[in-house]
């Protein structure tokens, strides 16, 4: 008399395939981790990335990786972190919150600078909606160009700050960081991050990507120097720090 | 017991009159080394006499004129964090940086930092005959370019102890004039204040500035790069 069954390679086969489709369901049933990341938000294969070529000669466009243009129909900002309303917002969300204008240089650390006319919404709108924590200090951007950059809460108050959606009175172009960017013209070009994706509220500062691999401050702040503004054929003009206001 | 020799080889009245000149000559040297002591100390006397001021080719410090002004005294150094927050407790700055000079102080802030203990913000010309001597030189240590960069490459503020640069040092003693932080002064530009002597961010190389080259930043601001020294 056998008690116990005899282990054939058949026996074997059968649990290996109970335990493969255990996994597949458990897999299947768990709430997916970095849902957000799986959107596709971008159309077509045309890429965007650094151009300095005809009209960009005017404003030099950078981007950390070259990226498929945005659909907007896709396209919706998420907001998570320390907030208590976290959630997302489309394009027609966010061109609803009531818009302000303002003309800015953006001044880029490596030399070049340009002023342009930016208009879109304040910070404050954004906190309104969904309520940063206490605890909150800045706001980490995710970018569709793989970018990632820290911004601290009194940098995103000042009111020379803009979430922006238009420059020169039309929709941002996918070179100048459709649809939304932000426009800080106290800091250096790369703490102004542009087709952003996320913002997630953190409550310690995060290095961005360029603070992270080069020799460029987690602050930005514009230094006292030298700048070399585009629209006036690269003339240097000595800048006292801070947003460039002047010209 | 080290005296006894005195008493030995010498009278008692000459061993007295000894011990006499002994306390005196000690009491000088106390007081020269008290003297000395405070001349490398917090200020430095600049005396009254003509200096020149300004730039024929730079168009934020044109003309170059000689002028006279009156003996003042300047802080020998920026003023560092543990000073400033000795006053302003609630002055916030990084952890470690007590010896480092304070930052992102307004115009109000620095003066009142300097009233209250009995200084003031010094004026342009005070800050530019303190930095430039009597000789109109180019930098406080005189007209030669320094070869060695004064700040790393990168794109925010390293900030040093005060005087650990040894060779920025102007005529009168009065250091990190040309390099280390810009700093406020009581002159009024258009605009905003003057503010004088720190590095100029050349896309990441830097330079230090020259004695004449000035700033004006509007008065509210606040910024990392930007500090003080108080005068009297």
């Amino acid at each position: 008399m056998r008690k116990v069954d005899k282990l054939t390679r058949r026996s074997w086969l059968v649990r290996i395939g109970r335990f493969f489709l255990a996994s597949l369901a458990a897999l299947l049933a768990l709430p997916r981790k970095g849902l957000a990341r799986d959107i596709d938000y971008f159309s077509g294969t045309d890429f965007v990335g650094k151009n300095r070529a005809g009209k960009f000669k005017k404003f030099y466009i950078n981007y950390w990786k070259p990226h498929r243009r945005i659909s907007a129909d896709r396209w919706s900002l998420e907001v998570s972190g320390l907030c208590r309303r976290p959630g997302r917002y489309t394009l027609d969300d966010l061109l609803k919150i009531p818009a302000r204008e303002q003309e800015s240089r953006l001044k880029c650390v490596e030399c070049w600078s340009a002023r342009a006319k930016w208009s879109g919404f304040s910070f404050a709108e954004l906190e309104r909606r969904v309520e940063p924590m206490a605890e909150a200090v800045g706001v980490v951007f995710y970018c569709a160009d793989a970018y990632v950059e820290h911004l601290s809460l009194e940098t995103l108050r000042h009111p020379r700050t803009l979430m922006a959606t238009h420059m020169d009175s039309a929709p941002l172009s996918d070179e100048h960081g459709f649809p939304l960017r932000v426009i800080a013209p106290m800091k250096y070009g790369y703490k102004n991050p542009k087709a952003i994706l996320k913002m997630e509220f953190v409550s310690q500062e995060v290095w961005g990507t360029w603070s992270k691999i080069g020799p460029y401050s987690p602050d930005g702040t514009i230094l006292p120097g030298t700048d070399h503004p585009l629209e006036f054929d690269k003339e240097p003009r000595r800048i006292a720090g801070g947003e460039i206001r002047n010209y | 017991m080290k005296l006894c020799w005195y008493r030995v080889f010498l009278r008692p009245t000459a061993v007295d009159v000894k011990l006499e000149g002994m306390k005196t000559f000690t009491l000088i040297l106390v007081i020269f080394f008290v003297a000395s002591f405070a001349e490398a100390g917090p200020m430095k006397t600049v005396p009254s006499g003509p200096f020149t001021m300004g730039h024929a080719d730079d168009p934020s410090a044109k003309p170059e004129r000689r002028y006279m002004l009156g003996g003042f005294s300047i802080d020998t150094f920026e003023v560092t964090n543990a000073e400033y927050t000795s006053q302003f407790p609630d002055h916030p700055f990084p952890e470690g940086a007590n010896i480092h000079p304070v930052s992102r102080v307004t115009w109000e802030e620095a003066k009142s930092y300097c009233e209250t203990i009995g200084k003031r913000l010094p004026t342009d010309a005070e800050w530019e005959k303190a930095a430039r001597g009597k000789d109109g030189r180019t930098f406080p240590w005189g007209n030669k370019v320094r070869k060695r960069m004064p700040h790393p490459k990168f794109s925010g503020v390293v900030k040093r102890r005060p005087g650990t640069d040894k060779k920025d040092v102007s005529p009168y003693g009065v250091q990190d004039m040309a390099g280390s932080l810009w700093e406020w002064t009581d002159g009024d530009g258009a605009g905003g204040k003057i503010v004088r002597g720190g590095l100029w961010n050349l896309h990441l190389d830097f330079e230090f500035s020259k004695t004449w080259q000035k700033n004006i930043i509007p008065p509210e601001k606040r910024f990392s790069f930007l500090g003080f020294r108080c005068a009297k």
